[in-house]
């Protein structure tokens, strides 16, 4: 699965076609022009990386140890006569995610663009397996010990090509924009059921993904206007996945990949200026999105469909207005309206369950108002009312309620302008709550205790702080704090008086950053953060053997049945250095220091006795902690004022005690493993000319 | 190597000197625009040697005048009368510490730049929370920051401290390489949606990148259709897939118990062979609830099965 490393070599040879291409009109030695002119670019070289890595080349595909080809470009040229602008922009052409944006626009008048771009994804963790059939629709699962079968390094790919036109005409000005994706390649999957546990797949990848986006917009000094198209088309060239051996119904033999479907949108959307201080804004959309293709596999008998020939139809209209009341108060009003109307036929039939239809209506209103005070200082205050109402469907398996509504209140002091202290202080205080619970249909109609998250009755505070300090020209410091809670209000309904469900939620989020300006030419800057969240959720175990449940409510105790809480916590804490230098006039040197240390617990207390002696036996879960440093260094040395080398040096360590995957084993023996210490070196040497 | 590295410099040094073209932008006699139209009233004493950032405007889009719409030094900063007889500062200025009001710096660049992405922009939390238009954007440079993917995000991170943090984790999206940037999801000039979101809502942003889970589907679960970040945060997470909480104590935020979703996670690890198997185990590890329910975001399987997202 490795793919083969491009040839640098190559590459370099390439960039300097390039250069050959394109380079000639560019020099210029004229300080005016220097300074005025759009200036060009090329930086040329070799880069190698010192390891086999998972994590840090698993988005810019420098994930084998060896040779890399430095070649970035960015040829800027402008016909001063008819303000025609020439761009052609290459980066990471050597590495697996290179870029390439071709430009030429006669500014206020035409321009059109195409751009491509790869961007990788590599899964982090070595895949061992006996699985045949990896990247194809028909796998087989082939038991094996663990350890003994074949190393995969799954990866996916998108190639993404866009192009775009622009035509502008006294105040009109059309855009059209079209994108296709390609994405390929093979993810992480695995199937299983209920006593027979998840065996190992590898999902195959094989999407087409486009976009068009056509704009037409009209714009005054009191109006402004664009009326536009969106449609997004997904096709999926892979419909089924087909496993064998099949065990029954335990084991599918069939997994089915993501239907094809498609949206389109039109939209108008505007701004009014009634005066210079009285403006409105507004928004009013209707979009489509269907999804008609084939079923998966055959349906039940009796079920006539062929598809789903599912059907969600969108509005939008918004309309905001905001003023100057008087010469210390401003004010807005805004109103939105979305309706998603899901319109999907039911596919009713005994034996297939029907279609659950998702209509949503969010309806969301705020006023806020301003008020300018002595001293730079503003106050300001705010009222945000939110009102989800949604189809109530046929059947659920977790509670559910029609309508949730939420209220928010705010109060800001802020002081935008000032030499030395600008800053702010928010607090913010919200209140969720709803129509009547609907117990779920599907499962155990009596046993209804949890309040999804999402829906449940909540009360939200949050403060923010911020405060940029100016002390003196060389010093700038900024602090922020940020911090939430939230608490929840169950359904009340188990009979033990236990609170299940969500209970509580954290988060809070303080930095400081710092820069110094030592010097004309030495500048340093620094930051520092912590982070908190935490939730805390109540539930029980219940493993009757007749289903469905124990009925009434209740958590039951004894046995395998288990009523506990979990107190879930992350912690991060992050830091940064930073410095730049011109150390010579020749030479300019970079550092970068960066720090993460991430770390999750996830602590189990018991509600009754029984819980409290399986959690004696099991043990605590383990935390996890992930620990990044990264250390970037540069320097530049000009051998002239045009060109220099350039060398890199990145030190990158990944550390991860995660045992959620070191301790697991697929039932097919299959395992997912990462190395758990990742130290890469990186460097690189280039060579750059700048030019005109 | 090495010997690449020199001869492509000599090829390079010796194409410009064959090429080179002749010099375009002359210096300024005294009197004369040097950059943009009528700019010598500024030029006189703001000249290159003096304060030559100034004249980097030069070689932005402002600075081509072939364009009529493009501005003059005055257009943002003012006639500034004072201030070319050598009195105080200019009539706008847009520096860290200039006392000039946000709302007023932030006209000079609507008076033009009112329509297309920005005619929401009085909606915008950016305008609500006083940010200049330059507290973002370097205008008097080529290289604006925030224009360029691989370093916009250390414009944004100058005050989204608690985003600067989650895509440092394990994981999230390609940030750091510049393949997915803030301005991919979010329009911080302004939107119709919530949270500046670039479409009008959550799930129609994410669908951008991720149609295929748009659906509808035959099973469809109820929270992916409403809105992606219930369950994932899209700026970075410890979790796999970016989930907001591991599984299966995510999961246990919405689901009734009965049956088996309020399992208790035990770590014990799981040696080898289904001997050694339960539910409890498989909860917590490798991807949790969703090793078994592998498409949670819809199946399209007219099958009963696959209502609970089996397959």
């Amino acid at each position: 699965m490795k793919a083969s490393r491009k040839d640098p070599f190559i590459l370099t040879a390439a960039a300097a076609a390039l250069l050959l291409a394109f380079g000639p009109a560019l020099a210029q030695d004229n300080s005016a022009a220097q300074l005025t002119k759009p200036q060009s670019s090329i930086n040329v070289g070799v880069g190698y990386v010192s390891k086999d890595n998972q994590r840090f080349g698993q988005y810019n595909g420098l994930t084998d140890k060896g040779a890399y080809g430095i070649v970035d470009f960015s040829l800027n040229k402008r016909d001063d006569a008819t303000g025609t602008w020439f761009r052609l922009m290459g980066r990471d052409l050597g590495y697996k995610d290179p870029e390439l944006r071709l430009e030429q626009k006669r500014q206020g008048d035409w321009g059109y663009y195409i751009d491509y771009t790869r961007i990788p994804r590599y899964e982090p963790y070595t895949i061992n397996t006996g699985l045949q059939g990896v990247g194809s629709t028909s796998q087989t699962v082939v038991p094996i010990t663990p350890g003994a079968g074949t190393d995969y390094q799954l990866d996916t790919k998108r190639d993404r090509w866009t192009i775009g036109l622009e035509k502008a005409y006294r105040q009109w000005n059309v855009q059209v924009r079209y994108r296709n994706e390609e994405k390929d390649g093979s993810q992480q999957w695995s199937q299983g059921r209920f006593g027979f546990y998840p065996r190992f797949l590898a999902k195959p990848i094989d999407y087409t993904m486009q976009q068009v986006d056509v704009m037409g917009d009209y714009n005054t000094d009191r109006f402004q206007v664009r009326v536009g198209y969106y449609g997004s088309m997904f096709d999926n060239k892979n419909k089924l996945l087909t496993a064998s051996p099949p065990n029954g119904t335990n084991y599918f033999g069939e997994m089915s990949l993501p239907p094809d479907n498609q949206s389109h949108q039109f939209y108008v959307s505007g701004g009014y200026n009634f005066t210079d201080t009285i403006r409105s804004d507004f928004k009013v959309s209707y979009g489509r999105a269907t999804q008609n293709d084939s079923w998966a596999i055959a349906p039940p008998a009796g079920v006539t469909a062929t598809s789903l020939d599912g059907r969600v139809d969108t509005t939008l209209v918004q309309a905001g207005v905001s003023g100057r009341a008087t010469s210390k108060f401003t004010w807005r009003a805004d109103l939105r309206y979305e309706n998603r109307d899901d319109k999907t036929p039911q596919v009713v039939n005994a034996s297939l369950e029907s279609y659950q239809p998702r209509s949503i209506e969010r309806t969301t209103g705020k006023v806020i108002g301003h008020y300018s005070l002595p001293n730079g200082f503003r106050l300001t205050g705010d009222i945000t009312y939110d009102q989800k109402k949604r189809e109530v469907p046929e059947a659920t398996v977790v509670d559910f309620r029609e309508t949730v509504n939420e209220a928010t209140y705010r109060v800001e002091l802020r002081r935008a302008v000032s030499q030395t202290v600008t800053g702010a202080l928010s607090v913010a205080h919200s209140k969720r709550d709803g129509s009547e619970w609907l117990d779920n249909r599907l499962d155990d109609p009596t046993f209804n205790i949890i309040a999804p998250i999402y829906t449940a009755d909540r009360d939200r505070n949050t403060v923010r702080l911020v405060v940029n300090w100016m002390p003196s020209d060389p010093l700038s410091v900024n602090f922020r704090a940020d911090q939430s809670r939230d608490d929840y209000t169950g359904r009340n309904t188990e009979t033990n008086g236990y609170d299940v469900g969500p209970r509580e939620g954290k988060a809070s989020n303080y930095s400081v950053d710092a820069s110094y300006v030592f010097s004309e030419s030495v500048t340093g800057t620094a930051w520092l953060s912590h982070g908190d969240t935490r939730m805390s959720e109540a539930t029980c175990q219940e493993r009757s053997a007749t289903l469905p449940g124990n009925p009434g409510g209740t958590c039951q105790t004894g046995g395998t049945n288990y009523a506990w809480v979990g107190d879930v916590k992350n912690l991060a804490d992050n830091f940064g250095l930073g410095l730049r230098a011109k150390a010579t006039s020749r030479v300019d040197v970079g550092a970068d220091v960066t720090y993460a240390k991430v770390r999750d617990e996830y602590g189990l207390s018991a509600l009754d006795a029984n819980t409290a002696a399986q959690l004696t036996s099991q043990g605590p879960l383990p935390d996890i902690t992930t620990k990044v440093t990264t250390v970037r260094l540069y320097g530049k040395y000009a051998l002239d004022r045009k060109s220099g080398v350039r060398v890199d040096w990145i030190y990158d360590q990944y550390q991860t005690d995660d045992w959620t995957w070191s301790r697991w084993i697929y039932s097919d023996g299959t395992t997912a493993l990462q190395d758990p210490n990742q130290k890469v070196n990186y460097v690189g040497v280039s060579y750059y000319y700048k030019f005109q | 190597m090495k010997d690449l590295r020199y001869l492509l410099a000599a090829a390079l040094q010796g194409l410009v000197l064959v090429f080179g073209m002749s010099a375009g932008a002359h210096a300024a006699d005294a009197g004369k625009d040097l950059v943009l139209r009528g700019d010598a009233v500024c030029t006189t004493c703001h000249t290159a040697e003096m304060t030559p950032h100034v004249l980097e405007i030069g070689k932005t889009t402002m600075g081509t005048t072939a364009d009529p719409r493009t501005p003059s030094c005055i257009s943002c900063h003012g006639e500034s009368l004072k201030h070319r007889d050598g009195d105080g500062l200019p009539d706008r200025t847009f520096d860290k510490k200039s006392t000039t009001p946000i709302a007023v710096r932030n006209k000079a660049c609507l008076t033009c730049h009112q329509g297309g992405e920005r005619i929401h922009w009085t909606r915008s939390p950016h305008q609500e929370n006083q940010v200049a238009c330059t507290s973002c954007h370097s205008i008097h440079t080529q290289h604006d920051k925030v224009r360029d993917r691989k370093t916009q995000t250390e414009v944004c991170f100058t005050c989204h401290k608690t985003q600067r943090a989650e895509m440092r984790r394990a994981s999230r999206h390609p940030i750091a390489e510049g393949k997915v940037v803030c301005s991919d999801c979010h329009n911080p000039h302004g939107t119709s949606g919530p949270n500046l979101l670039r479409r009008d809502n959550v799930n129609d942003t994410c669908y951008t990148c991720h149609m295929e889970k748009r659906g509808p589907f035959l099973h469809s679960h109820e929270p992916v259709q409403e809105d992606c970040t219930i369950c994932h945060n899209p700026h970075g997470s410890s979790n796999p897939t970016l989930l907001k909480v591991r599984l299966p104590f995510l999961c246990q935020t919405c689901h009734e118990p009965n049956r088996h979703p309020g399992t208790m996670p035990d770590p014990t690890a799981i040696n080898s062979g289904l001997s050694n198997f339960s539910t409890n185990k498989a909860v917590i590890m490798g991807r949790g609830c969703v090793q078994c329910h592998a498409d949670v975001h819809g199946s399209n399987t007219p099958n009963n099965d696959a209502a609970a997202f089996r397959h």
